[in-house]
């Protein structure tokens, strides 16, 4: 395996390359032949870390996030509430809105839908940390605190070919196309604009006090009369409620109707938080 | 004078009739409470080691030459291999052996589990070994796996017999009782997780095999590995100076000894096989998840007048019945109990001992359901447990017990209850809920310690005993310090090696410091004794106004002579002291008690559980170390957390593959679900065991934990939470049954 190490954007990079920045989600990946590849690329030389105003360049660490008192409150919770100490330290912001789900099937290779297989052995099979939206063909849940943080408040992202909201760098895992971004090959994130809201929170449900994935987790951000709220480990892409009512239309399985009694009660609480 | 008898000796909960040779124990026990160093908190004396890095553990071992080696495990919970090519991998870069299926015979070609060793490589690099094992060829048979352990039982699919006890007539009493109480209770399956995973490196020396492994039992992996290979005992050595961890389930040799020793004589040189953290999670043992079907009954003043349980262990594909039945039959004075114990053979990871195998499932469910039969008869908790005791046990007197002494103390902790139920507020409920402890944990013979005093005034304790990270080193030299009457930094301990020093007790059943201090102090009195018939003649004295005190052999006279004068006499020359553990008393049955009080909060819309306090009470007989043993307690309270709230190995119900192997899957408590941990222990020596009066400590901190947890649940928010973890998911439906209850049993309001 080679490993480059390029210094500019002007360097071509390869294809059939993987990227990796603080490589806490990477390295365990390739180490289980869930990635394969033959050459890493460590984009640390060429995508921005650090905090200008509301521009948070993607290689900033979780760490740095959690710290950084003009960060939204939202953002900073769903990063002080992520993984353990030792991984936001490393774990960069670009990097952990591309984690893959947690769901053990997919992570055990077994041929499931996301692996591009005709079943999802979640639906039939143990499934508590699993979806309650959007899980008719896959019923992974998306892991990433900080994406719904960063939809709650409505940040873009510039990548090295576009801009786009962070909303929709994600797709639905569909029968044609299995994958869960809508980010092309080779394609790089740089840079993610936040906008400041009147206020802000993030709420996480865990099996555990901390470095836990979120059973359910919930942001939610008010300019205004507007308020947005963006639900993590609910569906295979972060989840957004057009309003709390939405929750009753959730579909869960059976081992997941407790994470719609949880979201109610976070929901709920989010809103007052924000109110 | 050694004497031969035939006696019952007792690990983890069962009993074997052993011949065994005994040596008196002469020693009156020292007076109760604090020695000058015994009963004294006291630093580990490997401490500094193990935080320099200087600890040297199986894990950091590499002998000259050393290959590593690689198991190929069954990914199919139930298959047999109708073909299997080895050749693939005997051609990778490095690999220097491969063994399949019955070239030893932990290899199988027909594995009942996920898991289970099917081959072996051995390569220069550990990832030249794990890369050719994806060369191995193998054709799966795959079989239909059988994973539900009541589906076990109705076919008769046991890995032993039913284990069935009465006393009494439990049908009449249930007749006649006043109220009766049913309730099923569940238990999963929860994993060691050791941080140092299973390992081993063997080296042949011609016809001698040196182990270095990480276990809990060097003696046992000696004989195991001696009789499996045809060996005379002795030429066998074990090794495990220090060790990260084994809860129980580092008894055995385990097949990654036997692997490392059929690669090591087939390359001529040293192997090294070492689990995974996903091996470790599939291969090296659990405790099994149980069901308990229980039943109780009591008259209306609260006596207990029946206790019946059918118990049903989810054993895995081989492994032995812990005693989920044993609390039930021990802890109350009831007269007619009745349980029945299925040991379930399922196609899951086999169990092993964990920590109070058994009593930690059992008390889970007899303690919730005397909470439930309790709040059925509007008594106290406590006052329930005291009116019920057991002073002794059912078919034999107790060695001691203090049980009584503990609720007593446990008063002031359960008092906190108006207090903290009425700091509920919001969402948060609170309450607080108790459980008593009944385990093992007296020891026994034999056991063998010398003692060697040299000419610079300095101790050692030699004994082949292995330290699992409990502090038993500590311990040893404190035993030894206050019987010589040196400081504990002149005592030395040596253990670790079958080789060098004498035969030492399995550290298991929490049995280490109740079986080998009374040794290490039998053989420094030994010691102490030469020292003083030394002085006696040196000093023309009279032996019997001599004694040691403070580092000097001091004379009623007032003469006082510094130890190492004494022993310097003897140059290069020393002075060896040997003891013995003696027996225990006859006819008699030792025990550990005690209780533990927890406060919980409980958020009753999202079904979080905080644990915010728990006082553990406990009554183990002499303390030696307070400081090591309150975090023996500790670590006790916060594992039987994690098993109360947050571990659960799962296991696919299709296929019987595990599906959470990792740390990140896998719930372990972190240190922010660690509550405020308040230990005290009662310190009164058992005046019948022992020149010490001291039982272990090990396993009885984490009987009690998960049941006091649970009662503190039902406390604050009258939901009956019966089945383990506590999760989520679990504490929002025992919610919702508790809210459905109330419905129903509302009055009507018209």
């Amino acid at each position: 395996m080679k490993l480059l190490q390029p210094s500019s954007l002007d360097e071509p990079i390869p294809s059939n390359t993987v990227l990796l920045s603080g490589g806490t989600e990477v390295v365990p990946l390739i180490r289980d032949g869930l990635l394969e590849a033959e050459t890493l690329v460590d984009v640390r030389g060429i995508v921005p870390r650090g905090i200008d105003g509301t521009r948070i360049g993607a290689g900033t660490t979780l760490g740095e996030l959690e710290v950084d008192p003009d960060i939204p409150e939202a953002l900073r919770e769903a990063c002080r509430l992520a993984a353990s100490p030792q991984l936001r330290n490393m774990g960069s912001v670009g990097g952990n809105l591309l984690q893959a789900t947690r769901c053990w099937y997919w992570r055990l290779k077994f041929p499931c839908r996301l692996h591009g297989g005709d079943v999802c052995h979640a639906r039939r099979g143990e499934h508590r940390e699993h979806a309650i939206f959007g899980n008719d063909f896959c019923a992974s849940a998306h892991p990433s605190d900080v994406a719904a943080a960063l939809i709650a408040l409505r940040a873009t992202m510039q990548t090295n070919r576009r801009e786009l909201p962070v909303e929709e760098l994600y797709r639905m895992p569909s029968e044609d196309d299995r994958d869960v971004t809508t980010l092309e090959p080779g394609e790089l994130i740089l840079e993610l604009d936040v906008p400041r809201p009147e206020a802000s929170t993030y709420l996480k449900a865990m099996d555990r006090q901390r470095w836990s994935f979120p059973l359910v987790g919930v942001a939610a951000a008010r300019s205004g009369d507007e308020r947005r709220l963006v639900l993590a480990g609910v569906a295979p892409i972060p989840w957004v409620l057009d309003s709390p009512d939405d929750l009753e239309s959730a579909t869960p399985l059976p081992g997941t109707a407790y994470k719609v009694e949880i979201a109610r009660a976070l929901v709920r609480r989010a809103l007052e938080a924000v109110a | 004078m050694a004497r031969l008898i035939r006696t019952e000796k007792e690990v983890e909960g069962r009993y074997e009739d052993v011949w065994l040779v005994v040596e008196e124990d002469a020693l009156e026990q020292w007076p109760a409470g604090p020695g000058e160093i015994v009963g004294r908190p006291a630093q580990r004396v490997t401490g500094p080691l193990r935080a320099r890095g200087e600890a040297r553990y199986t894990a950091d071992i590499r002998l000259p030459g050393m290959l590593q080696a690689a198991v190929l495990r069954s990914p199919h919970a139930y298959a047999r291999v109708k073909k299997i090519s080895l050749e693939p991998a005997l051609a990778a870069p490095g690999v220097r052996a491969a063994i399949g299926p019955g070239e030893v015979e932990v290899l199988t070609d027909e594995p009942g589990f996920q898991g289970q060793a099917v081959a072996a490589v051995a390569a220069d690099t550990y990832w030249q070994a794990r890369a050719a094992l994806e060369l191995v060829e193998v054709d799966w048979g795959v079989r239909e796996p059988l994973l539900d352990p009541d589906e076990a039982v109705r076919r008769g699919q046991l890995v032993g017999g039913p284990s069935r006890y009465e006393r009494g007539d439990v049908d009449r009493a249930l007749a006649e009782a006043d109220v009766v109480v049913e309730a099923e209770y569940r238990t999963q399956t929860v994993l060691h997780n050791s941080m140092e995973t299973h390992q081993s490196i063997c080296e042949w020396q011609g016809d001698r095999l040196d182990v270095y492994i990480s276990t809990q039992s060097i003696w046992g992996v000696r004989d195991e590995i001696a009789a499996a290979l045809g060996l005379a005992p002795d030429k066998v050595r074990v090794v495990c100076e220090f060790m990260g961890g084994g809860f129980g389930s580092k008894n055995g040799a385990n097949d990654h000894t036997f692997v490392a020793a059929e690669l090591a004589k087939r390359t001529g040189r040293p192997v090294r096989c070492a689990l995974t953290r996903r091996e470790e999670n599939l291969a090296s043992g659990n405790r099994n998840a149980t069901i308990q079907r229980l039943t109780a009954a009591a008259k209306s003043d609260g006596t207990l007048v029946a206790l019946a349980g059918e118990f049903v262990n989810a054993t895995g594909w081989s492994g032995w019945a812990s005693s989920t039945d044993g609390p039930m039959q021990m802890l109350y004075d009831c007269e007619n109990v009745r349980t029945t114990l299925y040991p379930a053979k399922i196609n899951t990871p086999p169990m092993k001992a964990f920590r109070a195998p058994g009593f930690v499932e059992g008390t889970f469910g007899l303690e919730c359901i005397l909470d439930e039969l309790a709040a059925k008869l509007e008594l106290d908790p406590l006052e329930i447990r005291r009116l019920n005791y057991a002073s002794s046990a059912a078919d034999r007197p107790l060695s001691s017990k203090n049980l009584m002494e503990c609720y007593r103390r446990a008063e002031p902790h359960w008092q906190r209850r108006d207090e903290v139920r009425a700091r509920s507020e919001g969402p948060w409920q609170r309450g607080v809920g108790l459980a008593s402890q009944v385990w093992y944990g007296g020891g026994g013979p034999p056991s063998y310690a010398w003692v060697r005093l040299g000419s610079d005034g300095h101790a050692t304790v030699i004994t082949a005993l292995q330290d699992i990270g409990t502090g038993t080193a500590t311990a040893m030299a404190q035993v030894a310090a206050e019987e010589l009457s040196l400081p504990i930094d002149r005592v030395d301990v040596v253990l670790g090696d079958s080789a060098r020093g004498p035969y030492a007790v399995t550290s298991a059943g929490s049995s280490t410091v109740p079986s080998m201090g009374p040794a290490v102090r039998s053989a420094a009195a030994e010691a102490a004794r030469q020292v003083i018939e030394i002085a006696a003649q040196r000093y023309e004295q009279e032996e019997r106004v001599l004694s040691l005190s403070d580092g000097q052999v001091v004379s009623s006279d007032g003469g006082s002579w510094p130890i190492e004068d004494v022993v310097g006499l003897l140059e290069d020359a020393q002075i060896l002291g040997k003891g013995a553990r003696g027996p225990n008393p006859a006819g008699m049955q030792v025990l550990t008690f005690g209780v533990q009080v927890a406060e919980v909060a409980v958020d009753v819309e999202t079904g979080e559980i905080r644990v915010e306090r728990v006082v553990a009470i406990h009554d183990v007989g002499r303390v030696i170390n307070p400081l090591g043993a309150s975090s023996q307690v500790e670590g006790g309270i916060i594992q039987g957390i994690g098993h109360t709230l947050s571990e659960d190995r799962l296991i696919d119900p299709q296929t019987g593959i595990t599906l959470n192997q990792t740390l990140d899957a896998y719930k372990l408590p972190t240190i922010a679900d660690v509550p405020e941990i308040v230990t005290e222990l009662l310190d009164i020596p058992d005046e019948h065991l022992t020149n010490l009066g001291s039982k272990g400590l090990g396993e009885p901190p984490i009987v009690p934990t998960a049941a006091a947890i649970a009662n503190a649940i039902r406390d604050a928010t009258g939901a009956d939470v019966r089945s383990l973890p506590i999760s989520r998911e679990e504490m929002l439906r025992a919610l919702a049954e508790a809210r459905e209850k109330e419905k129903r049993e509302a009055p009507a309001t018209v």
